[in-house]
């Protein structure tokens, strides 16, 4: 992944020396060459971004695809400018140096809100601009000084019916309880959400989570380390259930839907006390689009985006105004639908902006 | 010029060039780690102070340190009877195990490392098979545990083990065995006597280079680990990117320089380090 960073780096350097007339074409195309890259691909730069478009920086993947027919299309509607994609994840650390080393190349981050706590403060992002992107289109508390929420994901669980079928687990105490429930469980690696179903399986009410409690989520936590595995991806914990390694894995909820099929309906999804976790839009400080950015975004909290973005990715709207337009074979697997928005709990990102890092940290040092 | 020329060969000249870039390109980047590691996120040694306030870190190091340890043995153990195969059998037995070696050396870890799980997971072949013909109720737990991650590090290191052990035994000249049978001695004599220390630098070369390759293993023990074996790699890798802490990145990164320079040193007390990487031995 890194050298990818690198190459793409390096290409889209040369590439701006190739138009400035420093490098001579030679030496650049022997350079794409080196580097395996086509340099048509490279002059229309995906890194490279202009006035004439807004780079978006994601995951990649399906994501590429459906933020482009979600938001993109409209996007380049009504504003006339396009879309492109970086695709190598914007993890806070390479936001972070992105923005110290001076060369940002990304206009818009698919973060998660608390990114915009910790990173906004330190002068490492743009503020957004309220009076073109709508605080009303996202939910109460998630529409902060440095990022927006537009999409919301959730922590949930899939349980094995073969092994539960008739006495099913319910929620997060069910989780943590291996007597009543014998297996391995499998938990989010990184804490976030694991931390918060460790205190809701003790006792605490989902509403009075934060601040969290974090000698008793990890007593909870380590109370089950024998019989847990520990995922850092969705395509891993994907494999641990399809695979029968676990018999029941936190997921991210809008997992839940393949997970059914992928197992013939042998792992069943459990939304009940599941954690609604903000997915927001950061923009990196000295993005190159300028504020022609702060459309994007605005564009991404319309219902019809909004909508899109469930159907393609999964990802469930943020903007109360959709909640009622979720169709209904999405119901279950859309956090905040009619059928789930009762049972659950939402995530604090002011919280783990704060102290996010210390808890990964000792979470890490208590699971292995 | 000819009284420069006296001072400083005329070779420099040539090599300048290249010397200048390693160390641009090396150690100004080390010396800036080092300098985070005493620098952010304030100045003084803060960072490592942090080694000696509570045990995670130092756990995490020893568990890095211990696994390294275990995959070197059995690598080097693995990959000296495969070299010594290789060097003691049929010209054509040999190509065939050299290609073997070569094709799984080119195969990207991350392969490698999955190719582990469809085998010995808990629905894996192995397992499978095992509880199809009745040998065992439950399936075996080979994988998501640290017998997981040293499989699958011992695997991958087997060709950089096997390698320099090669190199080393092929140059060795079969008469002094002949000889060393002919004056008497008997065949575990000859090996543990004659020809085990005249593999000595192959088999430090390989040694050291499995170790030092093994500390920075990532993502086997991520994979395989369950979660629960967390090797330095992993956590630096978590400190740069998701706790934005880079002065403990950078301090263990220090940690596993230094510690890998003191080996080198330590080792260099005892042996000529230049016969390891293939000088002379005077």
């Amino acid at each position: 992944m890194h050298d990818k960073q690198f190459k793409k780096e390096m290409l889209a350097e040369s590439a701006r020396a190739f138009r400035a007339g420093r490098m001579d074409r030679r030496t650049f195309l022997a350079l794409c060459g080196a580097s395996g890259v086509a340099m048509n691909a490279v002059l229309a730069g995906d890194a490279e971004a202009a006035a004439d478009h807004v780079v978006m920086w994601n995951w990649g993947g399906q994501s590429e695809e459906c933020h482009g027919s979600a938001i993109g299309e409209a996007f380049t509607a009504k504003t006339g400018k396009g879309l492109k994609f970086d695709t190598s994840g914007p993890l806070e650390g390479k936001i972070k140096e992105m923005v110290d080393s001076g060369n940002v190349t990304a206009d818009v981050a698919d973060a998660d809100l608390f990114n915009a706590v910790s990173l906004g403060p330190t002068g490492h992002l743009e503020p957004i601009d309220y009076s073109v992107v709508s605080k009303e289109k996202t939910l109460p508390g998630y529409a902060l000084e440095y990022g927006v929420s537009i999409i919301l994901y959730g922590y949930a669980f899939v349980y094995d019916t073969e092994a539960y079928g008739d006495n099913p687990p319910q929620n997060w105490a069910d989780f943590f309880d291996t007597e009543k429930f014998p297996g391995t469980r499998a938990l989010y690696k990184w804490a976030n959400g694991s931390l918060e179903a460790a205190l809701m399986a003790d006792g605490v009410a989902g509403s009075d989570l934060y601040p969290l409690d974090m000698d008793r989520a990890l007593n909870k936590i380590q109370s089950i380390k024998d019989d847990s595995l520990y995922w850092g991806s969705g395509s891993e914990v994907h494999s641990m259930v399809v695979n029968n390694e676990v018999s029941m894995a936190i997921i991210w909820q809008n997992r839940g839907r393949n997970i059914e099929n992928d197992t013939d309906g042998q792992y069943k999804l459990v939304n009940n006390q599941a954690m609604a976790m903000p997915g927001a839009y950061i923009v990196p400080k000295g993005n190159p689009a300028g504020a022609a950015v702060m459309d994007f975004i605005a564009t991404a909290q319309d219902i019809p985006a909004q909508l899109a973005l469930l159907d393609c990715l999964g990802m469930t709207p943020s903007n109360p105004e959709a909640f009622d337009q979720i169709p209904e074979d999405q119901q279950p697997y859309a956090i905040t639908s009619a059928m789930n928005i009762d049972k659950i709990v939402y995530n604090d990102p002011e919280w783990w902006g704060k102290n996010g890092g210390d808890a990964v940290n000792a979470f890490l040092e208590a699971i292995s | 010029m000819q009284a420069l020329n006296r001072h400083i060969h005329t070779g420099w000249l040539i090599i300048a060039p290249l010397l200048l870039m390693v160390v641009a390109l090396y150690l100004g980047p080390i010396l800036n780690i080092l300098w985070l590691s005493v620098t952010d996120p304030e100045p003084g040694f803060g960072n490592y102070a942090k080694l000696t306030e509570g045990d995670a870190l130092i756990r995490i190091v020893w568990t890095t340190v211990r696994i390294c340890i275990i995959t070197t043995v059995f690598s080097v153990i693995f990959g000296y009877s495969i070299a010594y195969a290789m060097v003691h059998c049929h010209q054509r037995q040999k190509t065939y195990m050299l290609t073997l070696l070569l094709v799984s050396f080119w195969i990207s870890i991350l392969v490698r490392t999955f190719a582990w799980l469809m085998l010995l997971g808990r629905k894996g072949l192995v397992n499978v098979t095992l509880e199809d013909i009745g040998l065992v109720a439950e399936p075996i737990a080979f994988m998501r545990n640290e017998l997981g991650v040293l499989i699958g590090m011992v695997h991958y290191m087997i060709p950089y083990a096997v390698l320099p052990l090669l190199v080393s035994m092929q140059s060795i000249d079969q008469r002094v065995m002949d000889a060393s049978r002919n004056l008497g001695a008997s065949g575990s004599q000859t090996f543990w006597r004659v020809y085990l220390p005249m593999t000595m630098p192959g088999l430090v070369a390989s040694t050291l280079l499995v170790f030092i390759l093994s500390l920075g293993f990532y993502v086997t023990p991520a994979v395989l680990g369950g979660g629960k074996v967390l090797m330095v790699a992993e956590y630096i890798s978590v400190q740069l990117l998701v706790t934005l802490k880079w002065g403990t990145a950078a301090m263990l990164a220090a940690i596993m320089l230094f510690g890998v320079l003191a080996m080198l040193w330590i080792m260099s007390r005892f042996m000529k380090l230049s016969t390891v990487f293939g000088g002379a031995a005077r």
